[in-house]
């Protein structure tokens, strides 16, 4: 028996689709240091005293803006610090910060989206109704909004971002619910026995999770930009708080130290970019 | 697995039409209009044609014949030089009049296209842009012709499309692909390869997405045209009988390599290579005896009075839509069925064979009528008793691709329906998995594989597996084998037959291949548009229809033209 | 006869839709103000009572009451709700000017740059996308990677660099003068690259995927090159999701001109927002976000209604499912998160 054998649906050629398969399985070099670049990220969050031994804090006032250098990789500030060292240290809050937004979309917005998908009818027309609400709340204008509610920190420049975030998730869930809910194998697991429940926790769950955890991904760098951006306008943790948009703020009024703003906008980038390269790798293998 | 070839040709009981395609023509043909040398197509690293050579004189017919994955529409893409950009590398040499092209600038080869070289492609429904006018795109073919104005080109495209059979051309030319049906859509297709009178059409599965009486009125029109317009066809197909029936000489590929190649009638009759004499044994309409034996033992039972009937389905009718938009997709559809033996529903897309089957499994209620199944009504019934009937009554889906959830494993998928009616422990399950895959002819070693680890043959098995577990008394087949190769399907239909002759097993077989149901029935039901013209058993459907309908739906059988002798 | 009934059903589809329309823009009044009110303290009272102010005891306990402030949450909502839908958005806290006179000043320039912003993401996305399907390698695969980067750098930076280079170094414009022609254009570049990534993303996929598609190579055999095939057969399909993304786009425009406006020291709605959440000034908070949401809600409006009329094979369907005229599930979403 050969690879495959469907003679109508399939018209790509078995070949190609076997190149397809073994090359999805080989993950491509770009994702490699992609993930490369988070376990880096992850590491500065976890553990910044490993990376660098510099006061993040206090400044040594005879490094005023000491350019990029081997002693201090990106440069000095305003006075005397480290840039590193306080990009490092500031690791942690803009990525947990990123991840709470993340968390809080992913949980409300899937649970409405799946309880939207997969009970229909009233809920659904209900649900979509608030959905389209948060939708047609510019989302940026909402986080400011939530965030000035809330008082301005970065944990609730967090739960703002993510509370934007939660429209785009719920219609996520919602599509994938809708795709499986009607896909053949679900109404196979009904006429063996399954019940409602079952179908939706074995079935619909697992295959819509692969999507979900893509959008996860993406939304995961969208969020540091959104907190990045909140922190820009100082909405965020005041210095000396070394979040990565705080720092940028601060850096761009010395504009005769540019490294003040590209040394944080560097690692934003990156970091930003590593997730979208997995997010698309992921779509793409799904 | 593959049962002995029975190749000694068997009696039909009708004279196969005479097929112009095989007409004879004068004398021996010149000059090869194509010829191919060591064709080889690689995708990425994979070669899936392999040194590949033929020739088509003009005006004459060839069909390159094989299974998926053989590599016959690739070739046919090579030909025309639309390989995916990037991905596809085809070496070798083809020869178009002497001319070589294949490594010809694009530039210098665009020209050929729909000029000499016509496509007609597989699925009608895709192959026109859906949101332009079919008139558009019918321009395209007509600017091709030189010499003639905007207005001589309307009329050219009407012309054509009259040619081909369509009953309202100008309909058609301002109508979205959408407004029409498949079988419309494919005489646009034909028209447009043909409107700039290339000297070669390549047709790429003409009618495999289409329903078999269409199916046979789309090939009359081909060799019709290629006969009356003098164009060689390049014919390719998964149905061997369909290729005896149309082209002149055939070419049987597997994986990509020639298996043998020669003149119609000596490959189609006396084929040499082990693998087109398989090819033919495993063609239902050539062999329709094939599981005599095993079938024989379900003819018993339905010929004996004392045998209690299955399954009851007195006066169904099912209608769909609102107000507005009625549809009534079963119409007073009444059967039985006696325990043990197989009834078939056969019937084209829209007869209402699909809504039948979901009625007789409880997935949707009847406005009227009843069902019983093993003595118990269907109908009315809370959800709980529902599923204690649904436990002896099964279904195995048409398309295997999506009757299984991708994220699971085989063992899983097999004894999901143990777990979900809580039968056995946990080691008696784990026997009761195991055997079902045995009696499917599935090893063990596959049960930790996703289904997109298997194939289409195994992903199936695994299918009937999963309908077997619970031991149920009846099984309802929709298609089972229509999404698989011919192979294939011979393999499944084997493994069905078994188990039907061991176990005892009724089955319900919804199939628009009367050929194959042929092989398997007992009893058999014509449905068109929701009701049952005609009731019988297979020797008297088969032997002495009394509906047009019924003879129509035989007639579109290909049985490979003048073999059957 | 199919047509009457498609109109029959596009008709009821555009009434159905409208009044949506009409319910989410209420909603969204009542979500804003929801979570305006739940805001810690009580900064309105702590606005009127600021010395600068120059509001009496008395003065202040009138404002209070007259907005009814010293109310239920409930019976506030209530009241600015009904006066809102009599058109009357209320009274700046901190100016004393009538809110609609506040937003009425700013929106125009506003306006011009999320317009302007839109325009260069469209030409930036469709030049991108045609780049990425008809230059040579390694250009046009390389262009691939463009969307990708333009997701992942700052709004803020893109702006910052701009005006570090045109404005600072070759003195192009000046970024006080912000009524000028070049200086919008270069706030609207800013604006509009991460629009454009997003647009030129789904516009990229879709022509991939309608390059593969059948149709696009029984095209090609009737003899069709490759720019004939993609301006009478990619273009129109592929292009057509991009309506609906463009006016979901209209969101990010209006969300990231916050920060646009500040960088470029423009007036404009987004500096309003701003200045408004330093100054805890609700009223008019509340006006522009619900102004925003009323001009997202009007957009996509049009735009999921328009979307009928252009795609013949939603035409039928259009008094069926509001989602058929939503992209593709295969299209990716556009992500919403501003900067």
């Amino acid at each position: 028996m050969t690879l495959s054998a469907v003679a109508r649906t399939a018209p790509a050629p078995a070949g190609s689709r076997r190149a397809r398969r073994r090359s999805a399985r080989r993950i491509p070099p770009s994702v490699l240091l992609s993930v490369l670049v988070l376990i880096v990220v992850v590491a500065w969050s976890v553990a910044p005293g490993l990376f660098t031994s510099q006061d993040p804090v206090n400044g040594i006032p005879a490094d005023l803006f000491r350019p990029p250098s081997a002693a201090h990789w990106f440069g000095t500030d305003q006075i005397g610090r480290d840039v590193f060292s306080r990009v490092v240290h500031g690791t942690a809050s803009s990525v947990t910060s990123a991840l709470v937004a993340v968390a809080i979309g992913l949980v409300v917005g899937g649970l409405i989206g799946l309880l939207s998908g997969f009970l229909g009818g009233i809920v659904d027309a209900t649900l979509a109704r608030f959905v389209d609400v948060l939708l047609a709340i510019p989302s940026f204008l909402m986080a400011v909004v939530v965030v000035s509610a809330l008082g301005f920190e970065t944990i609730n420049a967090a739960i703002a971002t993510g509370v934007s975030a939660v429209a785009v998730f719920a219609r996520v869930m919602r599509s994938e619910v809708l795709k499986t809910r009607s896909a053949v194998f679900v109404e196979a697991a009904l006429v063996l026995g399954g019940s409602r429940w079952h179908v939706l926790l074995r079935h619909v769950l697992p295959n819509a999770s692969r999507s979900v955890l893509q959008l996860a991904v993406l939304q995961f760098g969208l969020s540091i930009l959104t907190i990045a951006s909140l922190a820009f306008l100082g909405y965020g943790d005041p210095p000396p708080a070394s979040d990565w948009g705080l720092l940028v703020s601060i850096g761009k009024d010395y504009p005769l130290a540019p490294w003040l703003v590209w040394a944080p906008a560097f690692v934003t980038i990156l970091t930003v970019l590593s997730l979208n390269r997995i997010s698309r790798w992921l779509r793409k293998t799904a | 697995m593959a049962p002995q070839d029975r190749l000694t040709t068997t009696t039909l009981t009708r004279h196969p039409l005479p097929a112009p395609g095989v007409a004879p023509t004068d004398g021996p043909h010149p000059a090869a209009l194509l010829r191919v040398e060591g064709l080889s197509v690689a995708y990425g690293g994979d070669e899936v044609v392999s040194g590949v050579g033929f020739t088509v004189a003009a005006g004459a017919s060839l069909a390159l014949i094989g299974e998926s994955g053989s590599g016959k529409s690739t070739i046919a893409r090579a030909l025309l030089r639309l390989l995916p950009a990037g991905v596809g590398r085809a070496s070798g040499r083809v020869e178009f009049d002497g001319r070589e092209v294949l490594g010809l600038p694009e530039r210098h080869f665009r020209p050929l296209r729909g000029r000499t070289l016509g496509f007609v492609p597989q699925d009608p429904n895709s192959s026109l842009n859906p949101v332009r006018t079919i008139g558009m795109q019918a321009q395209e073919a007509a600017r091709l012709v030189e010499g003639i104005d905007a207005g001589e080109r309307t009329d050219l495209v009407l012309e054509t499309f009259a040619q081909v059979g369509l009953t309202d051309p100008r309909r058609a030319y301002d109508a979205y692909p959408h407004e029409l049906s498949g079988g419309m859509l494919q005489r646009v297709l034909i028209g447009l390869a043909v409107l700039p009178r290339p000297s070669l059409l390549v047709a790429d599965e003409p009618t495999s997405a289409l329903d078999v009486t269409i199916q046979k009125r789309i090939l009359d029109l081909l060799s019709g045209l290629r006969e009356s317009l003098g164009i060689s066809l390049l014919l390719i197909t998964h149905d061997l009988a369909i290729a005896a029936e149309r082209a002149e000489s055939l070419i049987v590929l597997k994986d990509g390599v020639v298996q043998e190649a020669g003149p119609t009638a000596s490959v189609f009759a006396r084929p040499t290579s082990a693998y087109a004499r398989q090819l033919h044994a495993d063609v239902p309409a050539l062999n329709p005896d094939r599981y005599a034996d095993l079938r024989a033992v379900g003819a018993t039972r339905a010929a004996d009075p004392s045998t209690p009937v299955k399954i009851e389905v007195r006066g169904v009718t099912k209608t769909f839509g609102t107000d507005g938009n009625r549809i009534t997709a079963v119409n007073g559809v009444s059967f039985a069925v006696p325990a043990g033996t197989t009834h078939a529903l056969v019937g084209e897309s829209g007869s209402g064979k699909t809504t039948a089957i979901r009625l007789l499994l409880g997935l949707e209620q009847p406005d009227v009528g009843r069902i019983v199944v093993a003595g118990e009504e269907l109908h009315g019934r809370s959800h709980a008793s529902l599923r204690g009937v649904r436990r002896h009554l099964q279904l195995v889906y048409q398309n295997p691709f999506t009757s299984l959830d991708p994220t699971w494993r085989v063992e899983r998928l097999v004894r999901e329906p143990l777990d979900r009616f809580a039968i056995g422990d946990k080691r008696e399950r784990s026997q009761l998995v195991r055997a079902a895959l045995e009696s499917v002819g599935l090893g063990e070693h596959l049960l930790s594989r996703k289904p997109s680890a298997l194939s289409g043959g195994q992903r199936q098995r695994v299918a009937i597996a999963r309908a077997l577990v619970v031991r149920p008394d009846v099984i309802v087949l929709d298609e089972p084998t229509s999404a698989l190769d011919v192979s294939v399907q011979a393999d499944i239909v084997d493994v069905l037959l078994r188990l039907q002759a061991e176990l005892g097993l009724t089955y319900v077989f919804v199939s628009h291949d009367l050929a194959l149901v042929r092989q398997l029935a007992h009893t058999v039901s014509v449905m068109e548009r929701g009701r049952i013209v005609e009731h019988g058993t297979v020797t008297q459907i088969f032997d002495d229809p009394q509906e047009q309908y019924t003879r129509t739906l035989l007639d579109s059988i290909p049985v490979g033209a003048g073999s059957a002798s | 006869m199919a047509d009457r009934v498609g109109n029959r059903g596009y008709v009821t589809y555009a009434l159905r839709r409208a009044a949506q329309a009409v319910v989410v823009i209420l909603l969204a009044y009542v979500l804003t103000f929801v979570v305006i009110s739940v805001l810690p303290g009580d900064p309105v009272t702590t606005t009127l009572r600021n010395p600068q102010s120059g509001f009496t005891e008395e003065q202040i306990a009138r404002i209070v009451s007259y907005y009814g402030l010293d109310q239920p949450v409930l019976v506030q909502l209530w009241h600015s709700l009904s006066r809102f839908l009599t058109g009357d958005l209320g009274v700046s806290l901190r100016t004393n000017l009538p809110v609609s006179h506040l937003v009425a000043e700013v929106v125009p320039s506003t306006l011009v740059l999320a317009a302007s912003a839109l325009a260069i993401a469209v030409v930036l996305a469709f030049t991108i996308a045609f780049g990425v399907q008809y230059l040579p390698r390694p250009f046009g695969p390389a262009l691939r990677a463009f969307p990708s980067l333009f997701l992942s750098v700052p709004t803020f930076l893109i702006g910052l660099l701009l005006i570090q280079l045109f404005s600072f170094q070759l003195g192009l414009f000046r970024v006080i003068d912000s009524d000028s022609g070049l200086a919008t254009f270069f706030a609207a570049l800013t604006l509009g690259i991460f629009v454009s990534a997003q647009i030129a993303e789904v516009l990229i996929a879709n022509l991939d995927q309608e390059a593969r598609q059948e149709y696009a190579g029984v095209a090609r055999s009737r003899g069709l090159g490759q720019v004939q095939l993609l301006l009478r057969h990619l273009l129109k399909p592929s292009a057509l999701p991009v309506v609906t993304v463009l006016a979901l786009m209209v969101g990010e425009v209006l969300g990231g001109s916050v920060i646009t406006e500040a960088i470029f020291g423009r007036a404009g709605v987004g500096s309003l927002v701003q200045r408004s959440v330093s100054t805890q000034d609700l009223p008019v908070l509340q006006a522009v976000v619900t102004l925003a949401a009323v001009v997202f809600v009007v957009v996509n409006l049009v735009a999921d209604l328009v979307y009928p009329l252009l795609d013949p094979r939603v035409r039928l369907l259009a008094g069926q499912r509001r989602s058929t005229a939503r992209p593709e599930p295969g299209v990716p979403e556009p992500g919403v998160a501003a900067r």
